[in-house]
């Protein structure tokens, strides 16, 4: 029944054999009893019947143009087909037609032995990249659908790039995404992510983003999860050299039925690294919220600072969140910290606004804005920085805006 | 302006008011001063409307309308504005923004549209020359990593841009320097109409030396225990709270 019918079917219609799907099928889909997945369960979501879909769908340049950040140069997807690309000077941009099929657990081996799609982006040695790189996947679909994306970026020596991440359901169709995203940052490299998950109630997505890190590289990861029936993101970072510098920023507003589940991991392997962790999450009405931040130092990692935060509001009798810091520390000499809050918004500064003739109500959504602000600081891209205010604004019905 | 009548409240089962006593007219300045314990900053929050403290009985009026009945904002748009001795840090909030969303939430109260932002700014610029602000105050977090003279400075701020017919000061000289506090009491005084009404709650004679009151009352053990003209204060520093309570 459900998803994993269809997949099995798929693969015998469409004669797919591989080492990555038979490992998928002998594991098949993660339940609660794992113990990555215990407070997230997928039995919903992979209970509903999807297609896995190749087809196209015709978007016009005025609906894209709608759809896009509009904040630079853009490569657009449509139902995971290329659809349109810029041209940038030391930038390759293409299909990525990948042959790495590496997979440890079920939900990349599937993509692995699935995915036909996505981008691969190279920027060259030396290459600074001055403004930010929209990738914008459309997706429209004439059924439930279940689809994979395997996407690539490579940041040569000394190379710079900031990227924004977008991806949109347009049709009423559930959209079922697993996103694989494998990121090489060469010696001195830098890169910015930012990930814009507004999702739509329609779309179900698990998002997985391997980022490995050579000497002296920097990434910075900003998810900003604003929607969406259900998201699991993986981040994973690996520290494979000296002096490497990882930090992941995150905001989740959730609301109605929505879940959001942020899973990071740091591996810091090499001596003289940081990780800066900061990920606040404001969950309304019956929305659910998970948060697992794992800390890995291996025995040669010395030297090493790792900062982690995890700070929740729960503004619904009806919303929860589990939040979970994970220290594995094998070597003496490191700094780490972590903290998790969990709480409701402080009464004194409540009582201070209202005095201000600020109703109750708006006094709350202000300071639940205030809350999420500071994760939000980490965004150095500034078109995009006061979009995301005003979608947080939105979401939380206030206006700051002067 | 302010009518309280016999005014007794607490807080978790704790009598704190046994029956306050208090009168001021618009134009008036009116002075709190008791020692620690007396009650002071009770009675402030509670005409504030702070939803800690339980009002056991009596009635508080403003201008003929019952306060008590009224959340603190609706107080707010009123007329009723306290400045905090501890004022609240709320980082992620610029002054400026703080201080449009208080401003048209009093509009919208009065039926009026939001105010623009040209009309805004000019209004911010004018206040902070009144109280000698920094280039770059309204771009700052409301209170995160002020100092406690900017603190109270910015209370004071937010006082003259909310135009209140009843300001409660209190303890605002505590944490000010000698010249924080004359720009402060400055603003104060030229804020000061025959409209509005002001009461100053402190526990020293300090700052009555810059913002020269009307009347002067001795708070102690809840009551109002003694009142007098601005030498009272005088007298009061000179030989301390003793002599009055005994």
């Amino acid at each position: 029944m459900g998803l994993l019918n269809s997949i099995e079917k798929y693969c015998h219609e469409n004669n797919v054999e591989n080492e990555a799907i038979s490992s998928f099928f002998k594991s098949g889909f993660p339940t609660t009893k794992n113990e990555e997945w215990k407070y997230t369960s997928l039995k919903k979501v992979v209970s509903e019947v999807y297609q896995i879909n190749k087809e196209g769908a015709e978007i016009t340049d005025e609906e894209i143009k709608k759809q896009s950040l509009n904040i630079g140069d853009k490569i657009v997807f449509i139902n995971g087909f290329l659809h349109k690309k810029p041209n940038i000077k030391g930038v390759t941009i293409e299909n990525n037609f990948f042959d790495n099929l590496s997979f440890e657990d079920p939900i990349t081996a599937l993509n692995s032995g699935l995915a036909e799609h996505g981008f691969k982006i190279s920027i060259d040695k030396n290459v600074v990249v001055e403004s930010p790189i929209e990738i914008l996947f459309l997706n429209k679909y004439n059924s439930n659908s279940f689809v994979q994306f395997r996407n690539k970026i490579i940041l040569n020596e000394n190379a710079q790039v900031k990227i924004v991440e977008n991806i949109q359901n347009l049709s009423e169709n559930l959209c079922f995404i697993n996103n694989v995203t494998e990121i090489s940052l060469s010696k001195n490299s830098n890169l910015e992510l930012n990930k814009l998950q507004n999702y739509s109630s329609s779309q179900n997505t698990i998002d997985t983003t391997n980022v490995n890190q050579q000497e002296q590289s920097a990434s910075t990861i900003n998810t900003m999860l604003f929607g969406g029936a259900f998201t699991r993101n993986n981040l994973n970072f690996f520290q494979n050299g000296q002096n490497c510098e990882s930090n992941m920023n995150g905001i989740v507003i959730l609301s109605n039925n929505e879940l959001g589940d942020n899973h990071t991991y740091v591996d810091h392997k090499k001596e003289n690294c940081e990780s800066n962790e900061l990920y606040k999450g404001i969950y309304l009405e019956k929305s659910k919220g998970v948060f697992n931040g794992k800390i890995m130092v291996r025995p040669d990692a010395q030297k090493i600072n790792a900062f982690q935060a995890n700070n929740n509001l729960l503004l619904s009798e009806n919303s929860s969140i589990n939040s979970k810091p994970q220290l594995e520390i094998y070597a003496d000499d490191v700094k780490c910290s972590h903290g998790c809050t969990i709480g409701q918004l402080d009464e004194d500064a409540l009582f201070y606004l209202r005095t201000r003739g600020i109703s109750k109500e708006d006094a709350s959504a202000i300071l639940t804005f205030a809350f999420a602000a500071e994760a939000m600081d980490k965004i150095s891209i500034e078109p995009l920085a006061k979009m995301v205010k005003n979608l947080m604004e939105d979401k939380l019905g206030v206006n700051l805006s002067i | 302006m302010l009518k309280i009548k016999n005014l007794k409240a607490g807080i978790e089962g704790t009598e704190i008011l046994k029956g306050i006593n208090l009168e001021i007219n618009a134009g008036e300045i009116h002075a709190i001063m008791g020692p620690n314990g007396s009650g002071k900053s009770t009675l402030s929050a509670v005409i504030a409307g702070d939803e800690n403290y339980e009002v056991d009985s009596g009635t508080v009026h403003l201008e003929g309308e019952d306060l008590l009945d009224l959340d603190p904002d609706q107080r707010a748009h009123k007329g009723v504005f306290l400045s905090f001795q501890y004022p609240v840090e709320i980082p992620g909030i610029s002054v400026s923004n703080f201080m449009k969303a208080a401003i048209n939430e009093k509009r919208k109260n009065l039926g009026m549209e939001p105010i623009s932002a040209k009309e805004l700014l000019d209004k911010m610029r004018e206040k902070m020359d009144l109280l000698n602000m920094k280039k770059g105050y309204l771009s700052r977090n409301m209170n995160e990593g002020f100092s406690g003279g900017e603190k109270k400075r910015n209370e004071i701020f937010q006082m003259a841009m909310l135009e209140p017919k009843l300001s409660i000061l209190d303890e605002t000289d505590s944490g000010l320097d000698i010249d924080a506090l004359k720009i402060v009491a400055n603003g104060v005084n030229k804020l000061k109409n025959k409209e509005n009404a002001t009461i100053i709650i402190t526990h020293y004679q300090r700052l009555l030396n810059y913002i020269v009151p009307d009347f002067v009352h001795v708070l102690h053990d809840g009551k109002i225990i003694k009142s007098g003209g601005k030498e009272l204060a005088l007298e009061l520093e000179a030989k301390g709270y003793d002599w009055v309570i005994k």
